[in-house]
């Protein structure tokens, strides 16, 4: 698994991929919010893994999105098996909302 | 199942939307009551039969409706377990539905003197407990299965025990009417009912809820819960011993002292939000959190006319009643009915939207939950709200009945606007966005 900071050029693709994923209560994409914390891109056994959070523990849309990220992957890469995963830790806060992220929830 | 995923949880749309509709309704019916009743709002006594149909309908058909819908949906989601029956659910719909409308009619045309026939009274109140009391069991039982217990939590679980209360209080009451046997005047009775109900179910309710949902909206973390907790211990100290007050011992200090209990749990709330809002960090409020903070604006001078209706001053004199009514009107069409046209908007268009779009999401472009009602005419209705509560303030505390009829006419269009919205999300067709 490769945490955000050490993407492959692989896994930066799918990374920015995910920036069509959006949350639809604040209308930011699941990228710039800080939700994705991990990402494996596994050829040999063509599946992607994303380890992912969620704001709020209780989100009434929390799979929802988990449904989307996983439909995106598997519309985008034919033949691959996409896993994806919810984690609590560490506990989402707002300082992992991405400048984009800010801007866009501020209306800019 | 992952832990903390909650749409599995949710109930079926059936169980939830026919609470919307019934409220969206009995707020117009409300509203055009209102209108016609508007001389019988400055009369100088209780046992007013008009308007106790009219704060039945605010209380029961539109407040209480919209939130047994809302909890049905809110309880599994923040607690992360099933509801226990979704048949008991829409039988306590159908039971509470039928049960209001013939108790409002029954206040309608009560006379309250010996003549009077209890009959219907004792009908539709038996039919109101009964369905409350399935309520409460449905609900309890729900939240007794979860793992997660919070201060959040604790506020809801007790208000719907408040609930029973009130509702049991308000059936004995109607029996005590017709045949006398608790040892306190109705007027003392009366405020009991409406402490129980206002200060035990909606306070504690709103406390509760939202407790969970600002961090969501606001995008907001570590609340400074330890307030919420000491307000959970004041505020119902202060409201037993109030309650109590009234019913065995109602010396003024002892209700001065309950009182000054609930207001300073009712501040530590306020302090809450005041917190919650300086640090939330989505800056730009919806329409839905708009109307919201809105409400909370009215709590403060809803406290200042409550702290006048309890301590009663001297200087207040022939203005009392009118005090108190409008004190009744704040809370009622006021900061509660303020709350149920914000979070509307927050919550009912995803139930709507997730029943549509589940299945498409990430495979076509759908519209978002905002794009299920009309912005515009929602933020129409936020202003004509507004208007029509500083008008019903004014003509309640100056005994204007015109007043009061203007405010009725705008309180008519916020809900015909409120109502466009909830039958446009109702009725929404599932519309795939062409790229």
């Amino acid at each position: 698994m490769s945490d955000i900071k050490n993407l492959t050029p692989k896994e930066n693709e799918i990374y920015q991929l995910l920036k069509t994923v959006m949350d639809p209560e604040v209308n930011v994409n699941i990228v710039d919010l800080g939700l994705i914390y991990e990402i494996e891109y596994n050829e040999e056994q063509k599946t992607i893994k994303v380890i992912m959070t969620l704001s709020t523990r209780g989100c009434p849309l929390g799979d929802t999105i988990l449904q989307n990220v996983q439909v995106v992957l598997e519309a985008n890469h034919t033949g691959y098996k996409a896993v994806v995963e919810l984690t609590w830790e560490p506990q989402w806060t707002p300082e992992m909302i991405t400048e984009d992220g800010r801007m866009a929830i501020e209306g800019f | 199942m992952q832990a903390g995923l909650s749409t599995k949880n949710a109930p079926s749309p059936s169980v939830v939307v026919p609470h919307f509709i019934f409220g969206a309704v009995s707020f117009l019916i409300a509203s055009i009551v209102m209108l016609i009743v508007a001389p019988d709002l400055v009369l100088h006594y209780h046992l007013n039969a008009k308007l106790l149909a009219l704060t039945h309908v605010f209380v029961l058909g539109f407040i209480t409706m919209v939130i047994f819908g809302a909890l049905y949906q809110l309880i599994p989601v923040v607690m992360e377990v099933k509801l226990y029956s979704e048949k008991l659910a829409k039988t306590t719909f159908y039971l509470f539905g039928s049960g209001l409308i013939i108790l409002v009619i029954s206040f309608w045309n009560a006379t309250f003197d010996n003549s009077q026939n209890w009959y219907w009274f004792w009908l539709s109140g038996s039919m109101i407990l009964v369905a409350v009391m399935f309520f409460v069991f449905n609900t309890l039982k729900t939240a007794s299965k979860t793992e997660r217990k919070d201060i959040g939590n604790l506020f809801i679980v007790t208000a719907i025990v408040y609930l029973f209360l009130t509702v049991l209080l308000g059936f004995l009451m109607v029996i005590d009417l017709a045949v006398p046997f608790m040892p306190v005047s109705v007027l003392n009775l009366l405020k009991i009912h409406f402490s129980l109900g206002l200060a035990g179910w909606f306070l504690m309710l709103v406390i509760g809820v939202s407790s969970k949902l600002m961090p969501m909206f606001l995008i907001i973390h570590k609340l400074p819960e330890k307030l919420l907790g000491y307000s959970f211990y004041l505020l119902n100290a202060g409201l037993v011993c109030f309650v109590s007050a009234y019913y065995f011992y109602p010396a003024s200090w002892l209700l001065m002292i309950s009182s000054l209990m609930i207001l300073a749990g009712v501040g530590l709330y306020l302090w809450f939000n005041y917190y919650a809002f300086r640090h939330r960090f989505r800056k730009n409020l919806d329409v839905g959190m708009k109307i919201t903070a809105m409400a909370f604006i009215l709590f403060a001078f809803i406290l200042v006319l409550g702290i006048f209706a309890v301590i009663n001053p001297d200087f207040t004199g022939a203005y009392q009643t009118r005090i108190t009514m409008a004190f009744g009107a704040s809370l009622i069409p006021g900061f509660l009915t303020a709350i149920i046209l914000g979070q509307t908007y927050k919550t009912f268009p995803f139930i709507i939207w997730l029943q549509r779009y589940q299945s498409k999401v990430g495979k076509q472009k759908i519209p978002l939950p905002h794009e299920l009602y009309s912005d515009q005419l929602a933020k129409i209705h936020y202003r004509t709200y507004i208007i029509a509560f500083i008008l019903l303030m004014a003509g309640l505390l100056f005994a204007w009945i015109w007043v009061i009829r203007v405010a009725a006419i705008f309180f008519v269009i916020t809900a015909l606007l409120y109502n466009y919205n909830v039958f446009k999300i109702v009725l929404h067709k599932q519309k795939i966005i062409q790229q």
